[in-house]
């Protein structure tokens, strides 16, 4: 396989000239006709194509050495990275949404990724058909397209220059994130230095660490709310039947009296009231399609079974005597052949974006699950989701507001302090156990509003929490019960 | 430094163009835009290096 090296040079020199003309010149020309202005990563990516041309020019005059190939793949890597980074801030956003003009309905940043990608293969034909002798024979004048494409290189990068120097302005002023709409005249000109500022991550505001509920502070006096009544355990029962991997969640059926207990190895058990007998046990796969993180809450919605993970990805579940082995093979690790996968998915959030969670409740009335999210060191905010249980789609969400008579300890204080583990819906009140300064808040969903907080003094990292007639279950991570009697409204 | 940038492209291609003797210093202010072109992106970016989505 081979083409002569004029030949070679030729095809070279118009790629040069399209790559020139096509996305560099038409940046220019909607700059001038629809003032559209590069931001500081729009910049280097379009710099990152001329200098792939400019690489060009070198192979043009000097012949396809390796360091100009090998240049003008490193470009071409990188602007690929530089590209799918660019895209990635718009990449999840709604239909229509995006920054800046569309081109044949694709943005500039998405096109550059196509033209980065082009250039590798481009570079990967040229090596293709390159010869041994080529560099040798290489021609030592660029010809007719290459003479064409020289000047227009240059007049093409002048131009960019001067629209660089009316929107960047000179050294030390650099592109910016969100800049103006371009103008020729220079009373509209703003120079900035304001990406230089801030901190340096590598990932950002997603660094997110996996919840921990072992090391928070229990003491109630010294969590956020101040002056909160004590409500004290009035009794203590245990999960007898034994359970494999530390227990993460806990519920009530009203109607069997059965409790539903996870744990953190991805454990679902199904127990008798008195917590003594497994009445159907599995161990949920938790990879393949929808990644499981540990197990943080579960829920019963009638006949059906709902388990969370902290990634708020979910699984629902039916106990089914007859439930086919062979089919349920793929869902479960273990199983005693008692239960059936109905499906699993995740849940999307808005407000509680890049939040993990601790807790699940279900609200027969709403039929709605309802998640309560956990601070991390980047967002220190309690969001109550609530999820349609039609579609298990948000149906809203909400940061509580406090309730008369509750009060802040003092500035930077707020009921994002709290690390609720346990969640349980009861008469209209969303009772939330925080295992940071054992509290129970209660939440009114209706006005979306703490009630009442109460100081829950002996707990030992309590990780769930249902309803028990008037009673509340405290589940705490040794299978220990703590029994509550539940207040019954916000405001006794 | 765009601007900045888009003088040394310039200057890089003039070499090329009108004095292709000068190979290597041609070569080496293509070297130096690459870097700026990556130091200015990698400032654009500097509250997440990699993209803001699940990895």
């Amino acid at each position: 396989m081979g083409a002569s090296p004029h030949r070679l040079r030729d095809a070279l020199a118009g790629l040069v000239l399209v790559l020139t003309a096509v996305p560099v010149g038409g940046a220019l020309a909607l700059a001038a006709l629809h003032g559209d202005s590069p931001c500081i990563l729009c910049w280097a990516q379009r710099t990152s194509m001329v200098l792939i041309a400019l690489t060009g020019l070198f192979v043009l005059r000097y012949g396809p050495k390796p360091r100009y190939l090998g240049m003008a793949v490193l470009l071409g890597a990188w602007g690929t990275f530089m590209s799918l980074r660019h895209w990635a801030l718009h990449m999840a956003r709604d239909v229509g949404q995006g920054f800046a003009a569309p081109i044949l309905g694709v943005h500039t940043y998405t096109w550059s990724w196509f033209i980065h990608w082009v250039v590798l293969l481009a570079i990967g034909v040229l090596l293709l058909l390159l010869r041994r002798a080529d560099a040798e024979e290489w021609p030592s004048e660029p010809g007719p397209a290459g003479r064409v494409a020289m000047p227009f290189f240059l007049v093409l990068v002048a131009v960019n220059a001067l629209q660089a120097f009316a929107t960047t302005g000179p050294p030390p002023f650099l592109g910016q994130g969100d800049p103006l709409r371009f103008s020729p005249d220079p009373r509209r000109w703003v120079w900035s230095m304001g990406e230089l500022s801030g901190g340096f991550s590598l990932r950002g505001s997603w660094t997110i660490p996996q919840p921990d509920a072992s090391d928070v502070d229990p003491d109630p006096t010294r969590g956020p709310l101040v002056e909160l009544p004590v409500l004290a355990v009035a009794g203590e029962e245990r999960v007898a039947a034994p359970l494999v991997g530390a227990l993460s969640g806990l519920a009530h059926d009203p109607a069997s009296g059965r409790v539903l207990a996870v744990t953190e190895g991805h454990g679902v058990y199904l127990l008798d009231p008195g917590l003594h007998r497994v009445v159907h046990r599995v161990r949920v796969d938790p990879g393949f399609s929808i990644d499981l993180t540990p197990f943080a809450g579960a829920a019963f919605l009638g006949d059906s079974l709902a388990v969370l993970s902290t990634n708020k990805s979910y699984v629902l579940l039916v106990p089914d005597d007859e439930a086919d082995p062979d089919r349920e093979w793929r869902h479960f690790r273990e199983t005693d052949g008692g239960v059936r996968e109905l499906g699993r998915g995740r849940f999307a959030t808005v407000r509680a974006r890049q939040m993990f969670v601790l807790s699940l409740a279900y609200d027969p009335s709403a039929d709605e699950l309802i998640t309560v999210s956990v601070p991390s060191p980047r967002h220190r905010l309690l969001v109550v989701s609530r999820f349609a249980r039609s579609d298990l789609k948000l149906s809203s969400e909400f940061e509580p507001r406090l309730g008369p008579g509750l009060e802040l300890a003092g500035e930077g204080r707020g009921l994002g302090d709290y690390v609720v583990t346990g969640a349980t819906v009861a008469d209209g009140f969303l009772y939330a156990m925080s295992a940071a300064y054992s509290t129970l808040l209660v939440i009114d969903l209706e006005e979306r509003e703490v009630k009442a907080a109460y100081a829950v003094p002996g707990l030992e990292r309590p990780v769930g929490l249902a309803a028990r007639g008037s009673e509340l279950l405290v589940a705490q991570a040794d299978g220990r019960i703590a029994v509550l009697d539940r207040p019954a409204s916000g405001s006794d | 430094m765009e601007f900045l940038n888009f003088l040394i492209i310039l200057w890089a291609a003039w070499l090329v163009w009108r004095r292709p003797e000068r190979e290597g210093r041609a070569f080496a202010l293509l070297v130096v835009s690459c870097l700026l072109m990556a130091l200015l992106f990698l400032v654009g970016t500097h509250t997440s290096f990699v993209p803001g989505v699940n990895l």
